[in-house]
């Protein structure tokens, strides 16, 4: 494979650890039955190796009860469990301009069927919402609550902590979606007073696509949407309304929840903190660089103790999507252009329709990598 | 020539929007981005037209380059190339077909070839 520098880290962690991958397998090729299907001794140990991780995501998400921790495919799949789980016609939701499509296109959808309205509260122009403009938005047939942890285009890390007093005050759910956070910043849902986070496994968890899921606080229910195969109570024609399985429908993903505990297992071995702080450092260096290359428009705050390593930047008189082509073919450099799934974001940067470009760094790049691409787009900027 | 008209294909989310131009004598099909929606309507004219269109007094030997690469490579494979086969395929740096025309790879090099608009928003 030809040498690349990754910095596409806020749309998947690249490249996985490979004690990771190695874990992962391991351990699928030995228990990788049925979890909590048969009876026999290897459908038992499985079912505890689900429950263990059930465990380890409750602690770490800071929820009270691990049988409500639900396994879903990534953070779009349980954030469309959740949101239409909970809406009811007549409802009211409030979220921000700052969304991804995964919370954006529900709500959507659900208002264009005539179920729900909603209102999204602006951000400004360091990339930060006002939790006073939520509390303003929220009415009296307001259901839920439901905003992102931080931005996946401007990595933004939001207020949720004084939303999340806002909510408990008004008695109303608030929603979280971690799905650039996790991994990065420490999660508390029940110090943070929120009903239930959505994250992934596959972006700062170091576990494989195709797993994510939900920590639902307790006395907070989600109605199910997903009918089928429990592994209990399968007499009944009536999908069981007993945690977990109340929302998962279907064998679960256990390659990948087995994935996901290995990614984990990496991310305590290296500590968060320890990661977070590199990536902040590495990310400082770019954008001091990047904010002295004539042409070069930088988005957002410049307080990057208040951000995650995601910086979108764009270059005066050339489309995103060819600055970031010119990376990739001319300099070996990974990078995300476009909207980000989040238009509302570039509607308000008034980056348009063609958005801008994101570098958003892992554990694995350096300083090296750094100065390649702030020496790349020296050249891309003065077309030399 | 070249006057803009809306098909008839019924309003709706605006990557399905469509233009009819007449172009060359004939009817062509532009999505809302001024892409060809049907590669094999592109003639050699038609580049040409789009061009000057474009700001480009004529199509240079470099920029016939370009842009018989991306269709021959198209034809062939059936999708764009990726960027190191641009790069390969043409001897020429990203960085420099990109300042070869107006609108830069995706809106002017590819365009031009007629190769369809990429479906992912971030794509060149």
């Amino acid at each position: 494979m030809a040498e690349i520098v990754y910095l596409d880290n806020a749309a998947t962690s690249f490249p996985k650890p490979r004690e990771v991958l190695e874990r992962m397998i391991d351990l699928y090729a030995a228990k990788g039955v049925s979890p909590g299907r048969g009876g026999y001794d290897l459908a038992l140990e499985a079912e505890e190796m689900v429950s263990a991780a059930r465990r380890r995501l409750c602690r770490f998400f800071g929820g009270d009860d691990p049988a409500r921790v639900i396994f879903a495919s990534n953070a779009t799949d349980a954030l469309n469990l959740v949101i239409q789980g909970l809406v009811k016609p007549g409802g009211h939701v409030v979220s921000s301009e700052l969304e991804h499509n995964s919370v954006l296109r529900p709500l959507h959808h659900l208002r264009g069927k005539g179920l729900i309205d909603y209102d999204l509260v602006p951000f400004d122009a360091r990339g930060f919402i006002d939790p006073g403009d939520v509390a303003r938005a929220i009415r009296p047939n307001s259901q839920f609550v439901i905003l992102t942890h931080a931005s996946n285009v401007l990595g933004t890390i939001q207020p949720v902590e004084a939303v999340g007093a806002i909510c408990r005050q008004r008695g109303i759910p608030l929603i979280i979606d971690t799905a650039q956070s996790a991994g990065v910043v420490p999660i508390n849902l029940s110090a943070w007073g929120a009903s239930a986070v959505a994250f992934t496994g596959h972006k700062s968890l170091f576990g494989p696509t195709g797993i994510g899921g939900l920590v639902l606080s307790r006395g907070f229910d989600v109605q199910t949407t997903r009918f089928g195969g429990t592994g209990i109570e399968s007499q009944d024609p009536v999908h069981t309304q007993t945690y977990p399985h109340r929302l998962e429908a279907g064998t679960i993903n256990f390659m990948g929840i087995l994935g996901l505990m290995a990614g984990m297992d990496y991310l305590d071995s290296q500590g968060m903190e320890a990661i977070a702080q590199k990536e902040r450092t590495l990310a400082r260096r770019l954008w001091q660089g990047l904010a002295q290359i004539p042409r070069v428009k930088l988005y957002g705050t410049d307080r990057l103790d208040q951000r995650l390593a995601v910086i979108l930047a764009n270059v005066e008189g050339m489309t995103p999507a060819d600055v970031a082509a010119i990376l990739d073919g001319d300099f070996g450099i990974a990078t995300r252009s476009g909207l980000q799934c989040a238009p509302l974001v570039h509607q308000r940067l008034g980056t348009g329709k063609a958005g801008g470009v994101r570098f958003s760094l892992g554990p694995f790049n350096t300083s090296e990598d750094i100065d390649l691409v702030l020496e790349a787009m020296g050249k891309i900027c003065t077309g030399k | 020539m070249d006057q803009p008209a809306e098909a008839s294909r019924p309003a709706g989310p605006e990557s399905l929007q469509v233009q009819v131009r007449s172009l060359a004598g004939r009817e062509i099909v532009f999505d809302s981005e001024g892409f060809l929606s049907d590669f094999r309507q592109w003639t050699e004219e038609v580049a040409g037209i789009l061009a000057q269109e474009s700001g480009l007094e004529a199509l240079t030997d470099t920029h016939w380059q370009v842009i018989r690469f991306l269709r021959d490579y198209y034809l062939q494979n059936g999708r764009a190339p990726l960027h190191r086969e641009l790069k390969k395929g043409t001897g020429m740096s990203l960085l420099e077909i990109e300042s070869l025309f107006p609108g830069g790879i995706k809106q002017g090099a590819r365009r031009l070839a007629g190769l369809p608009n990429p479906k992912t928003c971030g794509q060149s």
